[in-house]
Parts: C-alpha cells; sequence; structure tokens
C-alpha cells in the first residue's frame, strides 16, 4: 500500500459528497500549514514525534482526497527555518522522518507515477543534512515529468528567505547579462520564487498567522483559518474550507495577453537549468 | 447524464441553503445592533468609556495595529472613529491599508474628520505625511499614535524596486554567501520603509479573509482577525477584536 497517498480512505458517501463539491470551482492550488501536531501529541499523552508521525499520514489522507477533488496543485509547510531553533532532539526526530519518508517514496516510486504525482522541495536546501538534501533531490529529478498533482513541500523555507533567494538568482542574472534591469518586475519575480500562488491557503489549529509562508504569493488568497489540530483533520473540514472558497473567491484573472518578453523566458528557462543542475550536483 | 444533474442540483441547493443562512444571520446581526447602539457618525462617550473599560484588562496589546479599509463599504467617518479609539486605546501605530485605491487621495478628508472628532480627547496624533499640529496636552501624560496609510504600491511594487536597485548597484547590501539571507534583504528593505514595527494585528471586515497584497515582508506574524461579517465597524467589535487578539501567544514558526 501506498504510504505517500493513502488508498481507501474515502467512503463510498464522502466520494458522493466530493463529487458533488467539484461540481462547482475547485481552487486550483491549495496551501496547507499543518499547524497542531506538537499540541496533538500533548493532547493525548504522546512524545512529540508520534504527532509528527501522525500529522504525516493525515498528510497522505488529505493528498488523495486532492486528487480526488481534482485539485492540480497542493503546497504543504512541513519545516521552517526557525523550525532549527528548536531542541536538537525534535530536529533531529523530524529530520529523521523527513528522511524516512522520501526514501519511502523512492521505493514506490513506481505507484508515485502512476498516481502522477511530482514532488517539489521548496525552501534552503543548504541548510538539510547531507544525506536529506541527496534524498530531496534525487526525489525531485525522479518525479520531475509527473504532472497531475504537483505536490510543493516548503522544508528549511520561509517566505523570506524565498524572497531573498530570488532576488539573489536575479542580481546574478543581471551580472551575467542574462536579464536587464528593465525587465525586472513583479511577474518576473513571482516567477523567479519557488512556489506559484495558491487560490486558498488553509492554517489548522486556530493560529490566525502566515508564520512566515509565501509571503509574497498570497496577495490575492483566500485565507482560511480553522481550529482543528493537523492529526485531527477531516475530509469535512477540507469540503468546509472549498465551500468558503467557492463562496468568496475573487474572479478568476483573466489570462495576460501581453507577450511575455523573450528575453525573461530566455532567463526563467535558465534559471529552470541551473536548479537542475544544482540538484544534480547535490546528488553526487 | 442523471447523477450528474443529481450532483448538479445538490451543489446549487447546498449553495442556496448556505445563502440563506448567511442572509438571515445579516439581517438578524443589523437587527440587534440598530437596536442596541444609535448609528452615531462620531466618537461618543459610551465608545470611549467602553474602550477605557476594556483595554486595561487585556493581558497584550498591539503596537501596529492595520485595518483593511475599503471604501465601498467603510466612510471617511467610520475610519476617523478607529483612529480615535485605537488612540484612547493607547496603540501606538495605527495604518490604513487602502484595499480599494480611494483612500489615498482622501487623506486630508480623513484628517479633517478625525480633528472633528477628537475634541475634548487627550492625546497627540502625528500624522506620517504631515508635520505635527495637533497638540499636547497640558502635561498630563497622554497617548501618542502614529497614523499612515498603505497601498499595494507599497507591497510588492516597492520590493521589486529594492531588487532592481540592488541589480543596478544603486544600493548597497551585504552578500556573505552564495545566496542572499532574509537578513541581510531585510536590512536593504527597512531602509526603504518608515521606521515603524512591523504589524501585529491586522482587522478586516467582510466574510473573506484576504491581505489584497498588504505589505508581503512585514506581515509574516501578522494576525488576522475579523472585525464583522457586514463590514460594520463598531465599537463593540473592536474591543472584541482586541480581546481575541490577546488570547494568541505569539509563536515563530508552524
Amino acid at each position: 500500500m501506498s504510504l505517500w497517498i493513502k488508498e481507501n480512505c474515502v467512503s463510498f458517501f464522502q466520494l458522493f459528497c466530493i463529487k458533488v463539491i467539484k461540481t462547482g470551482r475547485v481552487p486550483q492550488h491549495i496551501a496547507f500549514i499543518m499547524d497542531g501536531n506538537r499540541r496533538y501529541a500533548k493532547k493525548n499523552s504522546v512524545d512529540k514525534s508520534t504527532g509528527h508521525h501522525k500529522g504525516f499520514d493525515k498528510l497522505s489522507e488529505t493528498l488523495k482526497w486532492c486528487l480526488d477533488l481534482g485539485i492540480p496543485e497542493v503546497t504543504v509547510y512541513a519545516f521552517s527555518i526557525e523550525n532549527f531553533k528548536r531542541s536538537k532532539e525534535e530536529v533531529d526526530a523530524l529530520m529523521e522522518l523527513a528522511r524516512e519518508k522520501f526514501q519511502n517514496l523512492l521505493d514506490e516510486i513506481d505507484q508515485i507515477d502512476e498516481w502522477g504525482v511530482r514532488v517539489h522541495v521548496a525552501g534552503r536546501l543548504s541548510l538539510l543534512p547531507e544525506h536529506l538534501r541527496s534524498l530531496v533531490s534525487k526525489v525531485m529529478l525522479a518525479t520531475k515529468d509527473n504532472n497531475r498533482l504537483c505536490l510543493n513541500i516548503a522544508y528549511a523555507y520561509t517566505g523570506r528567505d524565498e524572497i531573498s533567494r530570488a532576488a539573489s538568482r536575479i542580481i546574478d542574472g543581471v551580472k551575467e547579462n542574462k536579464i536587464s534591469p528593465e525587465n525586472i518586475d513583479e511577474e518576473l519575480i513571482s516567477q523567479s520564487l519557488d512556489l506559484g500562488e495558491p487560490e486558498l491557503l488553509v492554517r489548522t489549529s486556530g493560529e490566525v498567522r502566515l508564520s512566515d509562508f509565501m509571503l509574497w504569493q498570497i496577495s490575492n488568497t483566500v485565507l482560511y483559518f480553522t481550529d482543528v489540530l493537523w492529526p485531527e483533520f477531516t475530509i469535512w473540514n477540507l469540503l468546509a474550507a472549498i465551500i468558503h472558497f467557492q463562496r468568496n473567491a475573487p474572479p478568476i484573472k483573466a489570462e495576460d495577453t501581453n507577450e511575455t518578453a523573450h528575453e525573461k523566458k530566455e532567463f526563467l528557462k535558465y534559471l529552470e537549468q541551473r536548479r537542475a543542475q544544482e540538484l544534480t550536483k547535490y546528488i553526487s | 447524464m442523471l447523477s450528474r444533474l443529481l450532483r448538479q442540483f445538490l451543489f446549487a441547493l447546498l449553495h442556496l441553503i448556505l445563502n440563506f443562512i448567511v442572509g438571515a444571520q445579516n439581517v438578524y446581526c443589523r437587527y440587534w445592533l440598530k437596536k442596541h447602539s444609535l448609528q452615531d457618525y462620531e466618537v461618543t462617550k459610551t465608545d470611549l468609556k467602553l474602550i477605557v473599560k476594556h483595554i486595561p484588562k487585556l493581558s497584550k496589546q498591539p503596537k501596529h495595529l492595520v485595518v483593511l479599509s475599503d471604501s465601498d463599504y467603510h466612510s471617511i467617518d467610520d475610519l476617523a472613529r478607529m483612529v480615535i479609539w485605537s488612540l484612547v486605546a493607547g496603540i501606538p501605530f495605527l495604518s490604513f491599508y487602502d484595499v480599494s485605491g480611494q483612500l489615498s487621495y482622501q487623506e486630508e478628508k480623513l484628517f479633517n474628520a478625525v480633528e472633528k472628532n477628537k475634541k475634548g480627547v487627550p492625546g497627540c496624533i502625528k500624522w506620517s505625511k504631515k508635520p505635527d499640529l495637533n497638540g499636547y496636552t497640558n502635561g498630563i501624560p497622554a497617548h501618542k499614535i502614529v497614523v499612515n496609510i498603505f497601498s499595494c504600491q507599497n507591497g510588492r511594487s516597492t520590493i521589486t524596486q529594492c531588487i532592481k536597485e540592488m541589480c543596478e548597484e544603486k544600493i548597497p547590501y551585504n552578500r556573505k554567501s552564495d545566496q542572499i539571507t532574509a537578513q541581510e534583504f531585510d536590512d536593504v528593505i527597512s531602509a526603504v520603509y518608515p521606521s515603524i514595527p512591523d504589524p501585529d494585528l491586522a482587522l478586516f471586515s467582510g466574510p473573506v479573509c484576504c491581505t489584497h497584497g498588504l505589505l508581503p515582508w512585514q506581515i509574516r506574524l501578522t494576525e488576522f482577525i475579523s472585525l464583522s461579517v457586514d463590514y460594520n465597524l463598531s465599537v463593540e467589535s473592536f474591543v472584541g477584536a482586541m480581546y481575541k487578539y490577546s488570547k494568541c501567544d505569539q509563536r515563530f514558526g508552524t
């Protein structure tokens, strides 16, 4: 059985409800701040790492729901750069959890390909321990051609850091004459970032802030805060968030008819190549 | 085919029922509010009493409050009252975020409305774009509030401009490693914005929470709290939001 996408977690009735909701507009990109694993652990008097494991199980269920709903892109906030400041024990446990799960993913790569899941890890990868960095690079390269569901995992990530890294790339681009300063605009910056703009952002466990997640991208996003702890998140919570989105979503932006400048396109292609090269370097 | 029709029917029915419930709720709220507080366009003594009574009880208060204001729903008087309430509550920085792009042109009007409302209220209001005008209160230690208006021009555009100027080497920056760190970039950004703390609290009204492009760099720890679902800005909802805020503990990360 697949660990990353949990099968058999949707009853007949739930599937029917999913199909009803699906008749309306469904967000094309949904982001989750999976908060509440530690509080869940405390509440149920288990240790923190059990809480984090439960959190991961919930993620695999959520991915199945998103696949059934036909949502093509899901972004989750798994580990913030600020989280490195937690106790060594907890950070080590989280790194071990990630290593185990990414290893599982590589082991079951055939199934992942069958589901068509593309995994993208966004963040300052240079902060990760070497073995984990090479593992996530492998995962990204192995799944890069899948296109049914794009799963972005924000790991060693903060929104500010993402903007800073994009700025570094653009500054380098100017130095190397790949792009001229006149062509730098909001659109170019948006596309130089690791993550795209979500239409709906869900944060669990009752906190009502972004905690440095996707700061640039959420300008027009519907933000949905719910009190439920992440390990206790159910399909009904997800459907409620989507109904809220359907009631309040801003109208779909008309596609920009302006042709993107040739230089910009070339620059973005160049960035893509550079990223792929970096990943290959991390593997070896 | 039949099952598709059934699904579409149920979908429409679901949203119809929700619309009905929300509509009924709104009517009830409005009726209830009308009955309990007279719709005044000026700050009343009862308003101030309510704030003075409740605010000192709170365990924490925002240093920098942002109010998302939309001219389609909020009048200048609504916003002026918000300034006075915040002044009385002792909030040092208040900013309006101009969602609809109208407020920036009406700063003068807002200024006058605030002056009209301020009569007899101790404290000093500083407009960041104006020289100090309004006075001090005979040596009594009074609250001071700094008022700013931001719009989408101060968000992504400003960051874009910063990056452009960094490329053209017009502004100096540090870069110790291959990739600029958030701290290094923050040094550049803070030089561009007025030196005020990052917002701790953003109040929105209406049914949906959306930043509309509010200061992307500065809102990483800002809490978003709803004032009302029907865009009504009442003193009760202001005090209620302050209560909600004081119960949250601020943590970094997820």
